[in-house]
């Protein structure tokens, strides 16, 4: 813990800096209603996590914090305490979508999509269905039937096994275009970069993309696609995959319902803070989706502090 | 009634008002959320050397670059124009500055690729490859 001298609590004034798509302000005048943050249940870890609805729900966009240890802002002629930078990237519903879908498929009946998408704790989730690509995707992961003009769906574990491996795929290729370091070269005890001379291993890829990916699944699905993906469990912690690199940030999870161990989680070294019911509401609706990335992209975190 | 009820909506109209501010990411955190002389003692002492930013702040040598954000993608600051008094209430926010590209400094080490920053600014392309949608 830090033993720097005891801080003072942020102000009330607070605000957000942003990365967003264009999308969420370019909309077309026809659009009705206006973008809109909801807490909705993390795939992965099953807890709030803080998403965007575009206007009228017909996109779903993902929030996440890159947050660096003893950082603010300056924006014009004010500071900003509140150093996160916050992204809003789109985002596939489908994966939100998807635990619900499993756990009626229990069952193993053909049921309406509307039936199954209901959350009493997360009542935000049926406007999943609302989202333009949310029902034209779900035979990605569901045999469908159609009785009149209904719809009934069952999840199918093979087909969602191979909706994800199409999404590693995609996510490979998109690692292999950019400069992203995935393999020795973030392994090394400086964590120094080595970007081209060091050339990654097919697998070190696909086991980056995975991942990736698996930040929005069970950890049941994360070891079945592994599976799936035809690579072994690793156990030797040299070769830790991204995915066991970001237990790390994701262990305070259980403190969930404390607001003020927010920015403690993670690698940070910040002590709790008080915060505002201002900040709170939309802070402590992320405890992993918005802080992994730096995870992913900072290793050097751990230097930042004092 | 569960406190994931509430929303906070996004008040498009004040983009239109919205107006492009510099913005810099600081090296350390400053206990102060409010107006400060920014260009008279900050900005106005930035020296541009061969594409490397320097400045002194607090005594401490900064070095920094500027970074664009990723094509597609723009800089909002988001503002709380209504602040719920409690979980269930919903609240609003409003765009109140806007920013093409940022400057972030370095406490004494020169900007690199390697940086934190720089790095992030590949989440978006990734996210489009883990979100986009899949052929059949």
């Amino acid at each position: 813990m830090s033993t720097k001298k005891k801080r003072s609590p942020p102000t009330e004034n607070s605000s957000w800096v942003v990365i967003a798509t264009d999308s969420i302000v370019d909309v077309p005048k026809t659009a009705t209603g206006e973008p809109t943050f909801v807490k909705l249940r993390n795939p992965s870890t099953g807890s709030a996590s803080l998403y965007l609805f575009g206007s009228g729900d017909s996109d779903l966009y993902e929030v996440k914090a890159f947050t660096e240890d003893y950082h603010s802002w300056f924006i014009g002629q004010t500071v900003q305490r509140d150093g996160r930078l916050l992204y809003i990237t789109q985002m596939d519903p489908l994966y939100l979508l998807l635990p619900y879908l499993l756990k009626a498929g229990a069952e193993g009946k053909f049921q309406p999509v509307e039936q199954v998408v209901k959350d009493e704790d997360f009542p935000g989730c049926t406007r999943l269905l609302s989202c333009t690509r949310s029902l034209k995707s779900l035979h990605h992961v569901a045999d469908e039937k159609e009785v009149g003009s209904l719809k009934f769906h069952r999840v199918s574990q093979e087909k969602t096994l191979d909706w994800l491996k199409k999404k590693v795929e995609r996510t490979v290729s998109t690692l292999r275009k950019s400069n992203i370091s995935v393999g020795g070269g973030v392994k090394s005890s400086t964590f120094i970069r080595v970007k081209q001379e060091e050339q990654a291993s097919d697998e070190d890829y696909l086991r980056y993309a995975h991942g990736l990916v698996s930040e929005y699944i069970s950890e049941d699905l994360r070891k079945d696609l592994l599976k799936h993906l035809q690579l072994p469990e690793l156990s030797s912690p040299k070769q830790e995959p991204p995915a066991k690199k970001r237990k790390l940030s994701d262990l305070p999870v259980e403190a969930k319902d404390d607001y003020t161990k927010l920015n403690s989680s993670d690698f940070t070294r910040k002590p709790p803070k008080k915060m505002t019911a201002a900040q709170k509401s939309l802070a402590k609706v992320d405890k992993t989706g918005m802080k992994s990335l730096s995870a992913f992209f900072s290793p050097k975190v751990k230097q930042e502090k004092h | 009634m569960s406190a994931n009820n509430s929303v906070t909506t996004v008040q498009l109209g004040s983009v239109s008002q919205a107006v492009e501010l510099p913005i810099h990411f600081l090296p350390c955190e400053i206990e102060h959320d409010g107006p400060a002389e920014v260009s008279q003692y900050f900005t106005s002492t930035v020296k541009d050397r061969k594409h490397e930013l320097t400045v002194s702040f607090r005594g401490r040598g900064l070095k920094g670059q500027e970074v664009n954000c990723p094509e597609g993608y723009t800089g909002l600051v988001l503002k709380q124009v209504h602040k719920p008094s409690s979980d269930q209430e919903d609240g609003a926010v409003k765009v109140s500055s806007t920013f093409h590209n940022l400057t972030y400094w370095n406490l004494e080490i020169p900007p690199s690729t390697d940086d934190g920053v720089v790095m992030a600014m590949a989440w978006p392309k990734l996210a489009d490859a883990i979100h986009g949608p899949v052929e059949d």
